[in-house]
């Protein structure tokens, strides 16, 4: 056990798999030398060099393409997309190619490819560097979308991620680069769509997802000292979701509260709470309620910028709201 | 036998496949749009003939013809497009996206010149898997406004990648031409924009289009890089409510400068083929596709559990 930032996490994670395997290389925009700009693939050309840690230039659509191709004919590309908000420009290969590839030509082409994007906001990156952009991504079979919160799951998750045979988008927050925690350095591996529970309790249950993670946590801990009693879920892996875990707990608790950082309309949000309404509606006690961003792009000042994000006491909020 | 005479009857593949597949579609058995490889039959065969079964190829969505000439069996190509389970996608991808690694058909892309970008991908691997094989990418002329397009040719270009780019110039992207769109109407240009070698090629002449080809792929496999072929040709067909070209636009290509009637004189005039020879190649084709068109007839509709498998490797999707 090492403590490690997410950041180190990820990167002994990439280190690991491409120690192991030739296969597996990474591309995107100053990942070399430079090692990122947050310096999540730092060390890593210096010591697999330009072939495996790829520059490349402001191409997202390429660099997206370029890993599709690749997986194609047995490789597993990781790919950087920079910034989650730049996913715009390359959301065709994305969505059209990667995902549908396996269906369309009916099984005879796979596209592994883990699409590393630092996503969320927080740090007064503005509306262009700012946003949580799953709901972008909900809405398309053949994707799977990882979301760690801890620096044990980013490791194992990363680690599933460049295994499984299937297109993934890693979304790393920007806000919990820097968390730390204890991680095995050794290889392992830690399963897709399988949430973790990580506070347990017996009121309320609040399934959440990266950085409102640790704000539900930080909520829960307050509200024990009143007395209630919440159990936090980390999804993990936003699309598929784990619905057995989250439906054990709500039929145990009788209450939800889904906190998600994205905009409340169509997104992730509105999926899992309408799951719960209506696979668990017999089990509720109270309507299922949801912890979002506003329906406002990110704006610069963070003054503004906490305006529009949800945080802790939005949770505490929603959950006495759930019990009252 | 004289390549040109192969070539010869790849040509009619293409053709006779297209008027096959046209006339079922008029008749309705055949689902979806319709866009067919007619007039560009000499540039799909060269592409076809320049090719090995472990190169990788993206082909466009006139490249039926080509897709047979590849390998793939034709009444499999034949059952795809008729949206039936022995199609070679089990109808699950149809005219526009019909793929089979067997042969190095690496699948067409819908959104158009997107698959630009994956070509490079493929090129990018074999180079790491030190093989000698090339992807190469079928576009349209329409595709070289998309962003992908200028992406690709630079990275191809910067990275010396082993890509082949066909540009299928036929003049027009649905109804609009080609310099009205773009910076320049002859596309190689923008090649030379990127330092890549390239050539711009009479696509409509059988013999040009193959030594272009063939010179274009022992470039790249001798790991030099990118080469970008440009073949300016013409399609039959026009836009979905008819012909939209002027008269003389249309009697030059379909008449006085018709790639099959090309190919007959020159065969002849040379003294590979005569009449008879030539005459007897279009009907054992002829015969051919209407045996596809049959088998893909009496072929089953898809199993339903098809309309559901293979969303993820490995994970099955929840019910309704
Ligand atoms: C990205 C994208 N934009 C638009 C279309 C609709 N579309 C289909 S074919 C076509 C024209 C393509 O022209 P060109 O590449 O010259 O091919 P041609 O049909 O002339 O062979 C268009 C606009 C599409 N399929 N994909
Ligand atoms: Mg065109």
């Amino acid at each position: 056990m090492k403590r490690m930032t997410i950041v180190q996490a990820i990167n002994n994670a990439l280190d690991i798999m491409m120690a192991e395997d030739e296969r597996v290389f990474l591309l995107g925009e100053d990942i070399g030398h430079m090692g990122g700009d947050f310096g999540v693939t730092r060390g890593l050309w210096e010591k697999y060099g330009d072939e495996r840690v790829r520059d490349t230039p402001l191409s997202e659509a390429a660099i997206i393409g370029t890993a599709v191709g690749a997986a194609m004919v047995g490789m597993r590309p990781v790919p950087e997309i920079m910034f989650s908000d730049f996913l715009g420009t390359c959301y065709d290969q994305i969505v059209n190619n990667a995902a549908k590839m396996h269906y369309m030509f009916d099984g005879q082409f796979k596209s592994p490819i883990v699409i590393r994007t630092a996503t969320g906001g927080g740090f007064g990156g503005g509306p262009h560097h700012s946003q949580s952009v799953e709901g972008w991504f909900m809405n398309v079979p053949g994707l799977v979308i990882v979301a760690p919160a801890t620096p044990a799951d980013a490791k194992g998750l990363m680690i599933s991620s460049i295994e499984n045979d299937n297109p993934i988008l890693f979304l790393e927050h920007k806000a919990l680069y820097r968390v730390r925690g204890d991680v095995d350095e050794s290889k392992y591996s830690t399963p897709l769509r399988k949430a973790a529970i990580s506070r347990e309790g017996t009121d309320v249950t609040v399934v959440a997802s990266m950085k409102m993670v640790h704000e539900s946590l930080a909520a829960a801990a307050e509200l024990a000292e009143e007395g209630i009693s919440v159990e936090v879920i980390d999804l993990r892996t936003l699309r598929p979701w784990d619905e057995e875990t989250v439906f054990a707990s709500v039929r145990k608790t009788g209450r939800a509260v889904v906190a998600n950082e994205a905009p409340k309309m169509g997104g992730l949000g509105a999926d899992v709470s309408a799951a719960i309404s209506e696979e668990c509606f017999s089990a509720l006690k109270a309507p299922v309620r949801r912890v979002c961003g506003l329906d406002a792009p990110i704006p610069f000042s963070v003054s503004l910028e906490k305006l529009i994000l949800p945080g802790k006491d939005d949770v505490k909020q929603a959950i006495k709201a759930a019990l009252a | 036998m004289d390549v040109l005479l192969d070539l010869y009857r790849d040509m009619w593949v293409v053709r006779a496949f297209e008027l096959g597949l046209e006339r079922e579609f008029k008749k309705g058995n055949v689902p979806g749009m319709l866009h067919t490889g007619l007039g560009q039959e000499a540039v799909q065969a060269a592409i076809a003939q320049s090719l090995r079964h472990t190169d990788a190829f993206f082909p466009d969505h006139r490249c039926h013809g080509l897709l047979v000439l590849a390998g793939t069996p034709g009444e499999k190509i034949m059952a795809e497009l008729f949206g039936k389970a022995t199609g070679v996608c089990s109808g699950k991808g149809g005219s526009l996206h019909s793929a089979d690694p067997s042969v190095g058909n690496f699948g067409d892309n819908a959104v158009e010149g997107s698959m630009m970008a994956t070509a490079l991908g493929v090129a990018l691997a074999y180079k790491m898997q030190k093989r000698d094989d090339l992807a190469a990418v079928i576009v349209g002329d329409g595709t070289s406004g998309r962003g992908e397009w200028h992406e690709s040719l630079n990275l191809a270009a910067t990275w010396k990648l082993p890509v082949l780019y066909c540009c299928v110039n036929n003049g027009y992207a649905i109804s609009t031409a080609v310099g009205k769109a773009h910076a320049t109407e002859n596309l190689y240009e923008f090649a030379c924009a990127y330092k890549m070698p390239s050539i711009q090629v009479d696509g409509n002449d059988i013999v040009a289009a193959h030594k272009a080809t063939e010179e274009a792929v022992d470039h790249i496999r001798k790991g030099n890089g990118p080469f970008f072929i440009e073949y300016k040709t013409w399609r039959w067909q026009g836009i979905f409510s008819g012909e939209f070209r002027p008269d003389d636009e249309v009697h030059y290509w379909r008449e006085e400068h018709e790639p099959i009637k090309l190919a007959q004189q020159h065969l002849i005039s040379s003294g590979i083929a005569d009449a008879a020879q030539l005459e007897q190649i279009k009907a054992e084709v002829e015969a051919q596709v209407e045996d596809w068109i049959t088998f893909a007839k009496d072929s089953p509709a898809p199993d339903p559990a098809k309309a559901t498998s293979n969303v993820y490797v490995g994970w099955e999707i929840a019910a309704r």
